[in-house]
């Protein structure tokens, strides 16, 4: 049955000879684990369309509706936790797939002659990756996402005389609100999934023309020429699955939580980028003042220039990493540049008084009940009430605070101070913060 | 598609003198396995994703519409009362109205506003004791018993209880035209 409903289409549309010509693709020096990063790539981008399309059944891109939204993808929906676990940890395996492809390329001199058609529409699609990376981080619209975005957007204001322009064109206004979220998600699941497929095709199409580089050695590449299929899909399959497994194990093992919902005025909140880009966020950390149009946007521009135009300015034909010790020089000054860069990030965010969330919690009820109206905490905020600054060391009884809190002239007879109706579990928080206001702990930044 | 097809692949045996032939095979069994294993293991989740909320029950809210005290036997009372509904993620402050009439056995009983035969608000008329709908006519007594018109059933009545002196009412909806009441 199947295999007439098969012969009807293939009579018509010749299929045989379709995924011969697609599977035959000859590879010299034959298959390898090495050529496995562009298909791998391939996978993470497909898995990241598919879950992609399955949150969207759920999201809504307006500041009121996200990040419930989000909330009940995470929580509510069968899966949902899984499904967009897949596309948290998707997004980051995505980058990691795509660089190993670039340095397989890069060590290989797989770039040259006559491939550079395709090392420059492969930058394009990592330039749109990020893209996505850049439009996706938005749209859950907790604290993270906001001020992430603020920084970023921000940095393209340093442009000169385009800057503002730009920013407001990325916004859609003056400042980062509802018009900028229903674009990014609009450039998010519309515009850029349309170039990138694009330039995939484009990408899978100049590759069938030109052919696999192979080997660099020559010699090794006339040894034996092997067809795509079986061997190098099998390898491209398990490594696929390899990553697909892993990416399970993360999307099951490790939630990816929501911070607070976004809050404009709380500038308190330090956001932190996604570990793709901290190594960047630590070199903007190094070049303060008048330095900093460079590296917001002078080096980053040339950065991507030079990349695009990398095989014209490579002009040494020799593609034997032993006899390109310049492009591999450079190239490893840059990958220890962005690992030492991206450690010292790490180091310093491990190092940082990680506050306990709770804590935090606390911290920002303070600033929205507006507290510091009348209390003082080192030195900031009204002097109305009693300085809140060591207030553990003469309190340190969380049932008095929960009194106080709800009745305070009940511990504190003639006490000016308002009751406060909250929640249980944001006055556990609260009193937690202020349990933690002690000599010898040092201020936690923002207050 | 056969080995024969391949004429440059290995042939005999390779490096780890395991034939070629059992080999090849290997890998496509493979290739047709890898990809079907991840199909399944992501069809499962995402079916349940997709079908979660389809087959989520309605919560069930009861809605405080008035004191007990304040309704004066036979004389049927329109109570309006908000009601929280949650589609979803969305939380929505929903305002409906309930007919609440105490019985002259002392019980009380709540009607769905709507006329049980198209759905039109009816509404009391006090002079002539009666319910009557605006649209086609139906009349109903004060127990919702149908006295005349194109009504197929009496009007719908919701279930209330009386705690701590409060009437509680738990809000549906029916399908109009039926000769029973059917929820939606």
């Amino acid at each position: 049955m199947l295999s007439t409903v098969y012969s009807w289409f293939d009579r018509r549309l010749r299929i045989q000879s379709l995924t011969r010509t697609l599977l035959d693709e000859p590879i010299p020096g034959g298959a390898s684990w090495v050529y496995v990063f562009g298909s791998a790539t391939l996978f993470l981008f497909c898995l990241q369309a598919l879950t992609g399309m399955f949150l969207a059944l759920y999201y809504v891109p307006s500041p009121d509706a996200a990040y419930d939204t989000v909330q009940y993808i995470q929580h509510e929906v069968q899966f949902g936790w899984f499904v967009r676990g897949l596309h948290h940890w998707g997004a980051s395996a995505v980058m990691v797939a795509v660089g190993l492809h670039l340095l397989q390329v890069y060590l290989y001199g797989a770039y040259k002659s006559p491939r550079e058609p395709m090392w420059i529409v492969g930058v394009a699609l990592l330039l749109l990756m990020m893209g996505f990376s850049f439009t996706g981080y938005l749209l859950p619209w907790d604290q993270n996402a906001y001020w992430a975005t603020q920084v970023g957007t921000n940095m393209v204001a340093s442009v000169p005389l385009v800057g503002d322009l730009l920013v407001r064109l990325l916004r859609g206004g003056a400042s980062l609100g509802a018009l900028t979220l229903s674009r990014f998600f609009a450039l998010h699941v519309l515009f850029l999934p349309a170039l990138i497929i694009g330039g995939i095709v484009l990408h899978l199409l100049i590759l069938r023309r030109v052919g696999p580089a192979g080997p660099w050695s020559e010699a090794r590449a006339q040894q034996r020429r092997e067809p795509f299929y079986p061997r190098q899909v099998f390898m491209d399959a398990v490594v696929i699955f390899a990553v697909f497994l892993l990416l399970c194990v993360l999307a099951v093992t490790i939630e990816f939580p929501l911070a607070d919902r976004a809050d404009p005025s709380d500038h308190s909140f330090t956001p932190i980028p996604e570990w793709y880009f901290l190594f960047f966020y630590q070199f903007l950390k190094y070049m303060g003042g008048p330095l900093e149009p460079l590296a917001t946007w002078v080096l980053p521009s040339l950065f991507v220039l030079g990349l695009l135009l990398w095989p014209f300015l490579d002009r040494n034909p020799e593609r034997r990493p032993a006899s390109r010790p310049m492009a591999l020089g450079a190239g490893a000054l840059f990958l220890v540049a962005v690992f030492v860069l991206l450690g010292i990030s790490l180091r310093n965010l491990h190092a940082m008084p990680k506050g306990e969330p709770f804590v935090a919690r606390g911290q920002t009820l303070f600033a929205q009940h507006h507290c510091a109206a009348c209390h003082r905490i080192h030195g900031e905020g009204g002097k109305i009430g009693p300085d809140l600054s060591y207030v553990a060391d003469r309190r340190p009884d969380r049932q008095w605070h929960v009194q106080h809190l709800q009745n305070p002239q009940s511990v504190s007879p003639g006490s000016v101070m308002p009751p406060f109706q909250l929640e249980e579990k944001d006055l556990a928080a609260l009193i937690s913060y202020l349990l933690s206001l002690k000599s010898g702990v040092p201020a936690t930044p923002g207050t | 598609m056969t080995s024969s097809e391949h004429s440059c692949e290995p042939s005999g045996t390779n490096e780890g003198g395991i034939p070629a032939e059992p080999r090849r095979t290997f890998f496509i069994w493979m290739i047709r396995v890898i990809p079907s294993v991840m199909g399944i293991s992501l069809v499962i989740p995402l079916l349940g994703y997709v079908g979660s909320p389809a087959f989520k029950r309605r919560e069930e809210v009861w809605a405080a519409i008035g004191k007990a005290e304040d309704l004066v036997p036979n004389e049927p009372q329109e109570l309006e009362f908000s009601r929280t509904v949650k589609e979803g993620w969305r939380t929505a402050i929903a305002k409906k109205a309930v007919w609440a009439v105490k019985q002259s056995n002392g019980a009380v009983t709540a009607f769905s506003p709507m006329c049980p035969h198209l759905g039109c608000g009816y509404r009391w008329a006090a002079s002539a004791r009666q319910f009557q709908c605006p649209c086609h006519g139906s009349v109903y007594d004060v127990t919702g018993k149908v006295l005349a018109g194109p009504a197929p059933r009496p009007l719908d009545e919701l279930p209330i209880k009386i705690e701590n002196g409060q009437l509680l009412v738990l809000y549906k909806d029916f399908k109009s035209g039926l000769d029973h009441a059917v929820e939606l």
